[in-house]
């Protein structure tokens, strides 16, 4: 626990002293910002019946940006200590694997929310600015605040996972960009019209996270996509855990 | 404070370190000397806890450095070959950092990051980012991080990778100063630096260990042949004659004449004196005598006879 705290406001700190912070910062806001206004455009020239936090993240786009953010967020957390050699000093110093991988994850997780922070403010903002409150409930804004957790939870995890394979962060960096592209695109197979209506797709829905978002930002909360999502994670920290152990066998 | 028995590693096949057995007493220094390849960092990441031994077992302060490896990791400070380090971190930050990571409280790492920094001479640069720092200083920085928890043993390899030989003299004289405190485990495959720092060497090639002694008795013990050189004026031949006759001598070659002084380089058994018989000689037979050396062997050629020699003979047959 105490390896955990320090490694956790090292790795913290040394995010937000870096310049990738802000660029990330700043590229994810202009995104979900550019996005934020279309959308109530939209809104305003036709009818709709869905609110405003609905159909910010049911779009498309607004998921493209995550498949850059978390290859960036995550790339470095191994591979650069592996590359330089780092990795030696932290690991011959009396901290558990499991510490290391927790506190790289949490440190990863809550500099996630602070870089998704700003575009979270784009709508109380708008309540303010505008006076409108039919746009939104509260509900509908929690909800969906809680499924970005759960969603970036889980990228993180992938991202983490990726690090900790090699010590090039272009390939770190690849492969979470593909991990997180295929979970998304794998909530879309139960989509398909081609495949016949049976429990299996009926399952599939499981890995959808446009639609447990759809369902969270609708302020509905519905826990078996929580427990997905959580015990998913833990799985892919675990595997983490064990690659930086076996390290020490082959090396 | 260690004790190694039959430590193994293999790597994919390939043995880098085979059967090893050694014991380091408290308050010693010792160097772990070989060529590149013989497999020092393997041994010392072995016995660090980074990596785990094929076969094998070793202790360090009393405890398994498989079972008890966090309470090992505690009781070591270790400089890793090429001295990693955060670079985006200042210097003291740094330390405070690992002192903290190795157990010690906010105050404490506060007090032992600035005694660290006093005994490496970082005071003056502790604010400045690691990256701007010359190599020597980020050596120093290594070192501080190594013995900033006050271990019992610190483990240091190739401490004086890459220096200039101002900054190896300065490193040197801190690990000699170190070793008053602690006990030193240190690699290298520079053999200066074990006959100038440490009172016992493990020379070590292919993995496994040749030969394990303070470096004085490793000289005397493998000196496998001493030389004289013996300047004479005129022919050398007739002096050749008579050296040749003597006992212990293995060889007699004159190598060159300058000005009408003829050198003669004579090889001679193990521990053989013959310095004051062919000084009688001369004395004797009236030769006119400008040079009478013997050549001590050195660390150096002990390493060379026990790691190149070997290699040449074993791929003889
Ligand atoms: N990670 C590794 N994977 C495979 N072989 C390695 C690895 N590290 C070292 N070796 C091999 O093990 C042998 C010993 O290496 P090392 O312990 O680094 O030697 P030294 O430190 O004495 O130069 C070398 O032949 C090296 O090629
Ligand atoms: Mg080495």
């Amino acid at each position: 626990m105490r390896a955990f705290t320090i490694i956790f406001w090292k790795e913290l700190r040394s995010f937000f002293l870096s310049p990738l912070a802000y660029v990330v910062m700043a590229l994810f806001t202009m995104l979900s910002g550019f996005l934020f206004v279309n959308m109530v455009k939209a809104m305003t020239a036709n009818v709709n019946p869905q609110s405003l936090v609905f159909n910010l993240f049911s779009s498309g786009w607004f998921w493209m940006g995550f498949f850059i953010l978390f290859p960036l967020i995550t790339m470095r957390l191994f591979a650069e200590e592996r590359k330089m050699g780092t990795l030696e000093g932290l690991f011959t110093a009396p901290v558990r694997t499991s510490e290391v991988v927790l506190a790289k994850f949490a440190s990863t997780v809550v500099a996630y929310l602070v870089l998704i922070l700003p575009m979270f403010l784009f709508f109380p903002i708008f309540k303010s600015l505008t006076g409108e409150t039919a746009a939104f409930n509260d509900g509908a804004l929690w909800g969906s605040f809680l499924g970005l957790l759960l969603v970036g939870i889980l990228n993180i995890a992938i991202g983490v996972f990726a690090s900790s394979l090699t010590q090039n962060q272009l390939i770190a960096a690849m492969l979470t960009f593909v991990g997180v592209m295929l979970h998304y695109m794998f909530g879309y197979l139960h989509h398909m019209s081609a495949l016949p209506q049976s429990e299996f797709t009926a399952g599939l829905t499981y890995f959808s996270t446009v639609e447990h978002m759809q369902t969270l930002s609708d302020g509905l909360i519905d826990t078996r996509p929580m427990i997905y999502y959580l015990s998913f994670s833990a799985m892919l920290l675990a595997l983490t855990h064990h690659v930086l152990e076996y390290r020490k066998w082959q090396a | 404070m260690i004790h190694v028995t039959n430590l193994t590693k293999r790597y994919a096949g390939r043995t880098a370190v085979d059967e090893i057995s050694f014991d380091v007493g408290r308050g010693e220094i010792v160097g772990f000397l070989g060529p590149n390849g013989a497999g020092k960092s393997t041994t010392l990441r072995m016995l660090t806890c980074y990596l785990s031994a094929t076969e094998g077992r070793a202790s360090v302060a009393g405890f398994d450095i498989f079972k008890d490896s966090i309470k090992v990791r505690k009781r070591v400070g270790y400089m890793p070959e090429n001295v990693p380090l955060y670079l985006d971190m200042r210097v003291k930050e740094y330390l405070q950092f690992r002192a903290r990571l190795k157990g010690m409280g906010y105050r404490e790492s506060r007090a032992a990051t600035d005694e660290a920094m006093d005994t490496c001479g970082l005071t003056d640069v502790q604010r400045k980012m690691i990256n701007t720092l010359s190599k020597g200083y980020r050596q120093r920085v290594g070192l501080a991080d190594a013995l900033v928890n006050k271990p019992d043993l610190l483990v240091l390899d190739e401490p004086t990778n890459g220096l200039d030989p101002n900054q190896i003299r300065q490193v040197r004289d801190l690990i000699r100063q170190l070793g008053e405190r602690h006990t030193i485990l240190i690699s290298t495959h520079i053999l200066h630096e074990v006959e100038m720092t440490c009172g016992r060497v493990i020379i070590l090639d292919k993995g496994q260990i040749k030969a394990s002694d303070t470096p004085q008795n490793l000289v005397r013990r493998l000196r496998a042949l001493g030389t004289v050189s013996v300047q004479v004026k005129g022919s050398p031949e007739a002096a050749m004659k008579e050296i040749e006759a003597m006992t212990g001598v293995r060889s007699v070659k004159h190598t060159i004449t300058r000005q009408d002084w003829a050198r003669i380089e004579i090889e001679t058994e193990a521990n053989t004196e013959i310095c004051e018989e062919i000084f009688q000689i001369a004395v004797a037979k009236k030769w006119k005598l400008r040079e009478l050396v013997q050549k001590t062997a050195s660390l150096e050629d002990a390493f060379v006879n026990l790691t190149i020699n070997k290699k040449e003979k074993k791929s003889d047959d």
